[in-house]
């Protein structure tokens, strides 16, 4: 699954790869822009935004019917967070047009379909249709409101918050109410006309007969600007490591445990954390799993992962409220074991095994193919899928100590079932 | 091994062997990864059942979720190390009607298989294993019970149910869990997991002719019960049990769901025409292109989680339509609106005709998705449905077939109403 990368405009790339393997024809197209406050929630709309209508289908429904009529054809649009990047994401998919009457017809219809919905919304000349700004207004304030219905993403994002305080990592990646209460339509628009305009952007198609689409992609384009230059994330270092719990009405609480891994995609031991990480918590034969839930039987979720672009490692665990002191235990005590290089021969050689499984089978997944450069390109540096394999197959027993060795607890976060909502800032 | 054509071009395998078990084969080129699951006929369901030799039984609810932990689960460590050795993943899930263990892997798919049959066809249970799967057990039920979706739906269930198993949460319940016992589990194990009740399928980049040499050399001998085995099901009256159902938790915003009973009536061809007639009905009432879709948002009375769906097997089925929404009883006023509008105006052809062409688009998009179709040919060879017939019978549905399956099914005096709302807060 090779890429080939032309320059289409100033600041725009456009990523293709032929291939006849799919039985679809995939696109998607990022924009980033550095994560702050105001910006972020302006963006975190337009996705809301982008599907109340477009000038040609001025509303949802006529959205729903082309997309229909183009034989089950998908859009998207989502916010992404990638270190200390805000990420506008487009997102296309129809049937392959070898497979559908009229193929070559109905792929330009639909590469026009996509580009319309993106990027010329209903309303106009400066602003959104102004109902639909209102209404999405109280839609985001739902959704920003409803982080709390899901559990696990709640304790997750106050986690962060807490650990990230003051640092762009923090704000949430759809922005947060106070901002959101003061937009004004004229401004959301400017902004996102800007992103159009001036922002990096970056755009993925896989599937078969492609180029007849870069001629057509490239008449689409607004006019481009000078783009943006970005900056990379903040590292920061942790003077002592901060505990907070919460209580709700639930059955289950969460266990949350943010670490500051001083480690990012550039560094020459990332892949040696990753490894690090899979042994942890990665993976059913991961230290984790092992001893917290097969072990003693106190969790049936328990896991870590990797942040990489801000250098972060989550441990998240679903955990019966009167078991949090010893879960805490044993999950350092699996942190200090990884440090002191106790790391059996099969746990690296599994471990690096599934995770080289893992990146190979990305190549049969047109959105994995896409979405695994995201990171690379936050960085300006696209790595192939062998480039990756090569490295992690380079990792060593005392890589994955070493590495492990600059990683620093940074805060400990419980949501706890209780009789009412409240935070209670322990010592310890 | 008989061979069918697939809408995409690629060629479905199929053979039953001669211990009974079914395989499926779906070769893919070109494709790095394979994708193998063996499921058994056995879900949530099946608590209650009569043996070859008349004896009849009914087992705490939850079995079948349970032994799908405890297969995992070796004399010296578990299944998942197995499958470590070659960076393979392997997982497992339950639902209503089935137990499914599968694999995904980029090496050794072969060796995977042979993995997976035999740790499916060994189970090493104790008192003591058993007591220790109950903590994880009850860990993963209360992760389940704080999520708003799984509580709303568990709620209209058991209101709209009086007997059948369906109102019963897959996992059974905190205290059926505790009261399980390795006996009922073997009991469970020795009925349902016989080859005839089960069935394997395999897509990748395999030679379909020695994928199924290799199961057929390698699955063993079953020495346990054998014999044709009777589910037991009890009466299930027509109407529902309760019509309105509410409970308060800490949420954010209320939500609503509405489901309507039906009568289990259909079977092979018939079911797979109830299931397209109503999909495309359930799209005209909630799909983004319909006119109420956006009546109602525009109102406000929706979100964008508004959406409905059929659900069908040859035992129960049911439709729901549901949304979060500031106000439910103004929703639920709204929908009956909309719904009674379909016994005065006809379904126009031309909207159906549009729901056809994407009915038609996402199923030849399904296929390129290796565990969907996977289970789906599985879900269809368990339920005897033809699934090839899909495409010839979505052609000969009608607006005036869509029309009346809605005027049929969507019958208010069979309906109950499920919401939550958030807990209110008395500072």
């Amino acid at each position: 699954m090779k890429f080939t990368l032309r320059e289409i405009g100033p600041g725009v790339r456009l990523h293709l790869c032929e291939t006849d393997k799919f039985k679809s024809l995939t696109c998607k197209a990022f924009i980033q822009q550095d994560l702050k406050l105001k910006e972020a929630t302006s963006t975190g709309l337009l996705p809301l935004l982008l599907r109340r209508g477009s000038q040609r289908f001025p509303t949802t429904l006529h959205i729903a019917r082309e997309l229909e009529d183009l034989y089950a054809a998908e859009f998207g649009s989502d916010i992404l967070k990638i270190g200390e990047r805000q990420i506008l994401e487009f997102y296309f998919q129809m049937v392959d047009p070898s497979l559908l009457p009229e193929g070559a017809r109905q792929v330009k219809r639909g590469i026009e379909t996509f580009w319309e919905i993106a990027a010329h919304p209903a309303g106009g000349p400066d602003r959104f249709v102004d109902s639909f700004f209102d209404q999405e207004k109280q839609t985001l304030e739902q959704d920003l409101k409803g982080l709390v219905n899901d559990k696990r993403s709640y304790a997750l994002a106050r986690a962060t918050a807490l650990m990230c305080q003051g640092e762009p990592f923090a704000i949430y990646k759809y922005g947060d109410l106070d901002t959101l209460q003061h937009l004004e339509n004229s401004d959301v628009y400017h902004h996102y006309q800007r992103l159009l305009s001036a922002y990096p952007m970056d755009i993925f198609c896989i599937g078969s007969n492609l180029t007849s689409l870069v001629d057509l992609l490239e008449s689409l384009l607004p006019p481009r600007q000078e783009p943006v230059e970005l900056e990379p994330a903040q590292g920061v270092k942790v003077l002592e490591p901060k505990f907070l719990e919460e209580t709700m009405d639930l059955q289950q609480a969460v266990l949350v445990m943010g670490y500051r891994t001083n480690c990012t995609y550039l560094d020459e031991d990332y892949y040696a954390l990753l490894v690090a990480n899979g042994i942890l918590g990665g993976f059913a034969h991961s230290k984790l799993f092992v001893n917290v839930r097969e072990k003693a039987s106190l969790a049936y979720y328990v896991g870590s992962s990797i942040e990489g672009a801000k250098g972060l490692l989550t441990i998240t665990a679903g955990i019966s409220g009167d078991t949090q002191d010893q879960a805490l235990e044993i999950i350092q005590q699996q942190i200090h074991a990884l440090q002191a290089g106790q790391i059996t021969p099969e746990e690296l050689y599994q471990t690096k095994r599934g995770l080289i499984s893992a990146m190979t089978s990305v190549n049969d997944n047109p959105a994995g193919v896409i979405d695994r450069n995201l990171i690379g390109i936050v960085h300006g540096q696209m790595r192939t899928v062998d480039q990756v394999v090569e490295a992690l197959h380079r990792v060593q027993h005392e890589d994955c100590v070493r590495v492990m060795d600059r990683v620093q607890l940074d805060t400990v976060y419980t949501l706890r079932p209780g009789p009412k909502e409240g935070a209670d800032h322990g010592e310890n | 091994m008989e061979k069918t054509k697939l809408p995409t071009g690629e060629s479905l395998y199929r053979k039953h062997l001669p211990n009974g078990l079914t395989c499926f084969v779906l070769p893919k080129p070109g494709f790095l990864r394979t994708y193998a699951v063996l499921s058994t006929h056995y879900g949530s369901l099946d608590s209650k059942f009569r043996l070859p030799d008349g004896s009849t039984w009914d087992v705490p609810a939850g079995i079948a979720h349970f032994l799908e932990h405890k297969l995992f689960e070796e004399e010296d460590g578990n299944a998942f190390q197995r499958f470590a050795a070659w960076g393979a993943s392997v997982n497992a899930f339950t639902s209503y009607t089935q137990t499914s263990y599968l694999f995904s892997t980029t090496d050794e798919w072969k060796d995977c298989l042979l993995q997976l049959i035999d740790f499916v066809n060994n189970p090493h249970l104790t008192e003591e294993n058993v007591e220790k799967e109950k903590g994880i057990i009850v860990q993963e039920l209360q992760m389940y019970a704080d999520h708003p979706s799984h509580r709303i739906h568990s709620q209209l269930l058991e209101t709209m149910y009086h007997a059948h198993p369906v109102r019963l949460d897959i996992g059974g319940t905190v205290d059926s869990v505790q009261s399980i016992t390795v006996d009922d589990l073997l009991r469970c194990y020795d009925t349902f997991y016989q080859p005839a009740n089960m069935a394997l399928a395999v897509v990748g980049d395999v030679h379909p002719g020695e994928t199924l040499q290799l199961i057929q050399a390698h699955y063993p001998p079953w020495n346990r019960s054998e014999g044709s085995f009777e589910r037991l099901y009890p009466r299930e009256p027509r109407e529902v049990a309760a019509d309105w159902v509410e409970q308060e938790l800490p949420i954010s915003q209320p939500r609503y769901l509405l489901g309507f009973k039906h009568e289990p009536l259909w079977q092979g061809d018939d079911l797979i025409r109830q299931q397209i007639m109503m999909s495309i009905g359930v799209r005209l009432i909630a799909g983004r292109s319909s006119a109420s879709y956006g009546e109602l948002y525009e109102a406000n009375l929706i979100t964008d989680s508004f959406g409905a769906s059929f659900n069908v097997h040859p035992g129960y089925a049911y439709t729901v339509i549901g949304s979060e929404t500031p106000d439910p009883q103004a929703l639920h006023d709204a929908l009956f609106g909309i719904i009674c509008r379909f016994k005065d105006n006809p379904v126009s052809e031309a909207d159906v005709e549009r729901l056809k062409r994407q009915l038609y688009g996402a199923y030849l998009a399904s296929f390129e998705s290796f565990e969907y179709t996977a289970n789906r040919l599985i879900a269809h060879h368990f339920n005897q449905t033809p699934y090839h017939h899909y495409l010839p019978l979505l052609k000969g549905v009608t607006a005036d077939d869509v029309q009346s399956a809605l005027l049929t099914q969507l019958d208010w005096e069979r309906a109950t109403v499920s919401i939550v709302r958030p807990v209110q807060d008395n500072d």
